[in-house]
């Protein structure tokens, strides 16, 4: 799947010039940063959630889905919210187990809290294939044992679909643990991509190592 | 027994004719006044909250000045138009319930318009955010969207309704406060606190508290159901 060039400017400023590139299917791509450096409008607009400044669609047709950051609870049931994802109630109740909230299926999900949300979104998402899937910081608010699971069901989905899956993460230790490749962003340009060898064990950019260093790794 | 109070209570409760019928004319302006502001203004407020276009600034300016119109100011205007000077004078409007409803359209649609349009603003980002990374198509996100504004769209049209029936100053221009005809509960209260007949006026005055009280408890009770 090519990805076209693109760049997007709010007020004069740049906030992020990504050069283009290619994402194969059934890996996983890992976008790291510090916070503000570009990756949920990258995220975003990748998903077409948001237009850059050009209007640079992508040139392959694929389905494209995608959990942003902050993630929309319909004022229905978890179950209710999970099955507009996709119509199979088996899968749904499959997913609700996996990421252990089947005892929230009846409840409200506007009611639930932010890491029960996110489990919510992420089983929402995942009732149906998607050629690319984009997750921006789908763990923040989780706490690791749910991450742990919420991991697992990540890696198990690209398995299973073959898609593409570019995961956004604060975490170099979840981007260590499930991306095959990283790309990082400072300060909205994209300063290393490659392996994840390479990015998040021993990178080019001064930069790079800079922020790996400062997670002591 | 003397106080006006205990005399209006009384009134109440008796049956009054006169005050049957003010009860009634109200009801039927205020009904059709409020259901024509949520048809005309749900949409339009649906439409402004939820799509960005050139133009939509500006629309929302004016939508805030006719909020805050002075309603002897809309009266005025539909005086003029519909008096004996005014271009649609034939139409034999003036002084009759129907053109009591069309000046309160104008006075009240702006409210459901501004109060749909703060709340689908609000939620509409998220919900077309959401709804395009599950691959939802246009159609079904719009449904999502208005599902997601049903208190919303129940309170506004209490405030429409509520606003309706406490509306004096363009209902006595244009509809002339005639008893039995076009007298509504503000307009009788006025004329008849004029004429020195309290005890209709303080009847009316509480019915019109019970009721504003009423519908402030269900939007209330509303907007906590609304509140995550
Ligand atoms: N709507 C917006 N208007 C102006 N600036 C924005 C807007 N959205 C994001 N930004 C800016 O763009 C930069 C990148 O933001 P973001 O992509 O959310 O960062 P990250 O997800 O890496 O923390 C930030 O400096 C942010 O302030
Ligand atoms: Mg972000």
């Amino acid at each position: 799947m090519k990805i076209a060039a693109f760049t997007k400017t709010y007020e004069e400023r740049r906030v992020l010039d990504f050069p283009g590139g290619e994402l194969l299917p059934g890996r996983i791509y890992a976008v790291i940063g510090a916070n503000g450096s570009g990756k949920s409008t990258f995220a975003r607009i990748l998903a077409g959630a948001l237009a850059p400044d050009k209007k640079t669609v992508h040139p392959d047709r694929f389905t494209v889905g995608y959990m942003p950051q902050r993630n929309y609870a319909f004022r229905m049931s978890a179950r209710a919210n999970i099955l507009l994802g996709g119509k199979d109630p088996a899968r749904a109740a499959e997913l609700m187990e996996q990421l252990r909230i089947a005892h929230l299926a009846d409840k409200r999900a506007d009611r639930l809290s932010g890491g029960e949300t996110a489990r919510m979104a992420l089983a929402r998402l995942m009732m149906r294939r998607f050629d690319l899937v984009i997750l921006d910081e789908p763990t923040a608010a989780m706490d690791m044992e749910t991450t742990s699971l919420s991991e697992e069901l990540i890696l198990r989905y690209v398995k299973e679909t073959g898609c593409a899956l570019v995961l956004v993460t604060h975490s170099l230790q979840q981007a260590r643990r499930v991306a095959d490749e990283a790309l990082y962003f400072h300060k909205g340009a994209l300063l290393e991509q490659g392996p994840r060898e390479v990015v998040l064990v021993d990178p080019v950019q001064p930069e790079t190592r800079q922020f790996l260093e400062f997670y002591g790794l | 027994m003397g106080s006006p109070l205990a005399k209006a209570i009384q009134l109440i409760f008796s049956a009054n004719a006169e005050l049957l019928n003010i009860l009634s004319v109200t009801a039927k302006m205020s009904l059709r006044s409020s259901v024509l502001a949520l048809l005309l203004g749900l949409p339009l407020g649906i439409w402004l909250g939820a799509c960005r276009f050139p133009g939509r600034g500006a629309l929302l300016v004016l939508n805030r000045t006719l909020m805050g119109m002075p309603p002897v100011v809309c009266g005025l205007i539909f005086y003029m138009l519909f008096s004996g000077v005014g271009p649609f004078r034939h139409l034999k409007l003036l002084f009759t319930v129907d053109i009591m409803v069309m000046a309160q359209v104008v006075l009240i649609t702006p409210i459901v318009i501004g109060n749909m349009e703060t709340y689908v603003a609000g939620v509409a980002p998220a919900v077309r955010e959401t709804a395009r990374g599950l691959g939802l198509s246009r159609l079904r996100t719009f449904v999502l969207l208005c599902n997601e504004c049903v208190y919303q769209i129940i309170s506004a049209y209490l405030m429409a309704f509520a606003r309706s029936i406490a509306e004096v100053g363009a209902v006595s221009m244009v509809g002339g406060a005639i008893s039995w005809k076009t007298n509504v509960m503000t307009t009788a209260i006025m004329q008849h606190t004029n004429r020195g007949n309290f005890t209709l006026g303080v009847a009316l005055g509480l019915i019109l508290l019970t009721l504003s009280l009423l519908v402030n408890i269900l939007v209330s009770v509303l907007q906590r159901r609304l509140s995550r």
